[in-house]
């Protein structure tokens, strides 16, 4: 089905790229000096370098934040700006394992090796997004992402302590919350016959170990 | 010859057990009734289902996987054809040719034509995997940790050039998911790994994990974005059987569509999207009336459909034999294998014949079953597509919950999913595949082992990877390979391809 719809698009009035570029760009300052303040918190000293590749991260944050920085393609911009984050973070969170030993390859080698190569070639993403002009990132469905989330942590929060047939219940009320055409009186009698369903399935069909209702009870 | 035929035998006794027939109609039936629902992939359904094996034997629990696997890839074919919507993404192309003949009332036709020309593709494919599985263990003997770890390279490699999309954009998704796969304890110091001293992250983050927030969970994001109803072809299907015409049009595109697929299949990194659109391409090139594609062309039906499932099955080859997955699903299959106990690989052959053909003549059942069965049932799956997505999601939601909970019986595993959900829709809004991201998930801890033991034996001597000669001709194709795609005419021939 993705691969149907394009992602992206180009129709984007130029105040709100302003402003998409200012949070986007505070974020990242954020983020950047959150990681520059765990690097500290280490055992043994990051390196320089790493540090100093956090430090101009953060920078080039604020600069699109202020406009400094246009970015033209808005998707490969954020989404290198974001594997480098994620390649800083490896740094640091692999800084106190220990490398190679002698021509052992050690347990921090391999992750610095690719969290390297990544770091890399994310550059080139993000440079190709200050470029060449592209589609913008479209709006982000926020209902959907509350909804399914929530479904989902409740239902992590609830399986352990409340059983299967709470948790189920509970996960698909909440879930149905994120389409926009819900009816809730459909949604509780659709969920009633799921769960129990689900209740029938796993424990008894499939001889999956399940508690049904809370414990306590 | 004589090997071929007696292992097969064999197979064919272990997978027409009666409980193991009814497995695989289980898989079949479960997998493309999953299959016809739109926005839900192989992938997600196959972790979905997960749960529902653990308590079988492992040779039941992996014919019934098989089964769910090419089910789902048919089941998708039929959403294509009758709602112009892929229930699958490797039956994108089949909208075009399959919905433009159901609206001029050949829907039954389309949807024959497309279970014959899998049927048939399936048992080319079956036997394929039968005589090159044997061939190919013995190559596997002479692998090393060098050859194992530049046939991976390849493997990734592939999987960025056959990718939609930038070339440099795959790139940073395998590294993504080969760094997200280092997160766990070391295997060889046990030392805590980036686990930010979380207990749960010691054993590493789960493929299923990974696999179901990524596909499932952000395959459910991204659909909330458009709602709309679905236009179901309303004219009757009347008619189901293709006229002589008709099958002798399309005989010649099921016969290239089947040995494109099956070719496509066997390549690390393929797989039955790229084996699809390339059966489709090609048709339509070497077709005198060109102009009749994308607008009722049953050959556009039969070339690609034929194509999928020969590529489905033949993704087997470097999974049974090398131990390698070629794809996302088949990595999939490691995990289900890993959870029966069964180590992928050239010792699966070997060690448990029976699993081995068994699984393979299960396949060529599972096929038959699925002409058999779904051409009845047509009626069945144009009611399922009237149910509306705001009663589906829901019930994939809960489903993926449970089945990611029963995995390890851990609420953490589920949150991680949460996040994944949030990863995988974030990716797909910045244009980046995540396809090439969990191939490289899976494939890091054996690329990292071989990787080591490689230049352990070599003394630290890097160019092991280029004096030995198999590894280096491996090496050698993948450089090849990625030069190719970033020349800008084979890019503009590669994008032309996945825009028609």
């Amino acid at each position: 089905m993705s691969d149907v719809v394009p992602s992206g698009g180009w129709s984007r009035s130029p105040d709100d790229q302003r402003r998409y570029d200012l949070v986007s760009g505070l974020v990242i300052a954020v983020l950047g000096l959150i990681l520059l303040a765990a690097s500290f918190l280490t055992e043994s000293p990051v390196p320089l370098t790493v540090r100093g590749a956090v430090v101009i991260f953060s920078a080039v944050g604020v600069a699109v934040a202020a406009g400094w920085l246009r970015p033209q393609n808005s998707q490969d911009f954020y989404g290198g700006m974001a594997l480098i984050l994620l390649s800083l973070t490896a740094f640091v969170a692999s800084n106190e394992l220990p490398g190679m030993r002698g021509i052992a390859f050690g347990p921090g080698t391999a992750p610095r090796l690719f969290a390297f190569a990544l770091a890399v070639l994310s550059l080139v993403v993000v440079a190709s997004g200050l470029m060449a002009r592209g589609p913008h990132v479209t709006p982000f469905k926020v209902r959907g992402i509350v909804f399914i989330l929530g479904a989902i942590l409740v239902f992590a929060a609830t399986i352990r302590t409340l059983g299967l047939v709470i948790a189920s219940f509970a996960c698909i009320v909440v879930c149905a919350a994120a389409a926009e055409d819900v009816r809730w009186r459909e949604t509780v009698i659709w969920a009633a016959i799921l769960t129990a369903f689900c209740a029938l399935l796993f424990p008894y069909g499939l001889n999956l170990p399940f508690q049904l209702w809370p414990p306590f009870w | 010859m004589y090997d071929l035929i007696g292992n097969l035998w064999l197979g064919m006794g272990v997978a027409a057990t009666a409980s193991n027939i009814m497995l695989c109609l289980i898989g079949v039936l479960v997998g493309t009734l999953i299959g016809v629902l739109p926005g839900i992939g192989s992938l997600a359904t196959i972790a979905m289902l997960l749960p529902i094996t653990f308590g079988l034997p492992p040779v039941g629990a992996l014919i019934m996987l098989a089964g769910i696997y090419y089910g789902a890839q048919y089941g998708g074919s039929t959403t294509s054809i009758l709602v112009n919507i892929p229930g699958e993404s490797s039956s994108v192309v089949t909208c075009l040719d399959g919905h433009e003949m159901a609206k001029q009332g050949r829907a039954g036709p389309a949807l024959a034509i497309a279970a014959i020309g899998s049927f048939f593709a399936g048992c080319v494919a079956t036997v394929l995997v039968a005589a090159l599985g044997a061939p190919l263990t013995s190559v596997a003997l002479l692998f090393g940790p060098a050859e194992y770890f530049s046939l991976m390279s390849l493997g990734l490699i592939f999987a960025v050039v056959l990718a939609k999309g930038s070339v440099l954009k795959a790139l940073t998704m395998i590294l993504m998911g080969l760094l997200l796969s280092m997160i766990g304890s070391d295997l060889e110091t046990g030392a805590e790994r980036m686990t930010f001293g979380i207990p749960e992250l010691s054993d590493g983050i789960g493929f299923v994990v990974v696999g179901m927030g990524v596909f499932g969970f952000g395959e459910i994001l991204r659909n909330l974005e458009h709602t709309g109803t679905l236009e179901i072809v309303q004219s009757r299907i009347s008619g189901l059987m293709p006229t002589l015409p008709d099958l002798k049009a399309a005989a010649g595109a099921i016969g290239r569509g089947t040995i494109l697929g099956s070719c496509l299949g066997i390549l690390p990194g393929g797989g039955a999207i790229i084996a699809s659109f390339a059966a489709y391409t090609f048709e339509k090139r070497v077709s005198k009336h060109p102009e009749r594609f994308g607008r009722g062309a049953i050959e556009g039906v039969a070339a690609p459909e034929s194509a999928n499932n020969a590529a489905a099955q033949t993704s087997f080859i470097p999974l049974l034999t090398l131990g390698i997955p070629p794809n996302p699903v088949m990595a999939l299959m490691v995990g289900a294998m890993t959870i029966h106990g069964i180590v992928p690989g050239p010792q699966v052959m070997t060690k448990q014949p029976e699993l081995f053909w068994g699984m393979i003549a299960s396949m060529w059942i599972g096929n038959l079953m699925l002409v058999v069965i779904n051409l009845p049932l047509v009626g069945v799956w144009v009611r399922l597509l009237r149910v509306p997505y705001r009663h589906l999601f829901p019930m994939i939601v809960i489903f993926c919950c449970i089945g990611i909970y029963s995995v390890n019986n851990a609420p953490f595993d589920v949150t991680m999913t949460a996040i994944f959900a949030v990863v995988g829709y974030w990716l797909v809004k910045h244009d980046f595949e995540p396809a090439p991201m969990i191939l490289g998930f899976v494939l890091g801890p054996l690329m990292e082992e071989n990787l080591r033991r490689a230049m352990l034996i070599a003394r630290g001597d890097a160019t092991v990877f280029v004096t030995r000669p198999i590894s280096a001709t491996l090496l050698a194709v993948a450089a090849v390979m990625l030069l190719l795609a970033l020349l800008p005419t084979i890019r503009g021939k590669r994008e032309e391809v996945f825009t028609e």
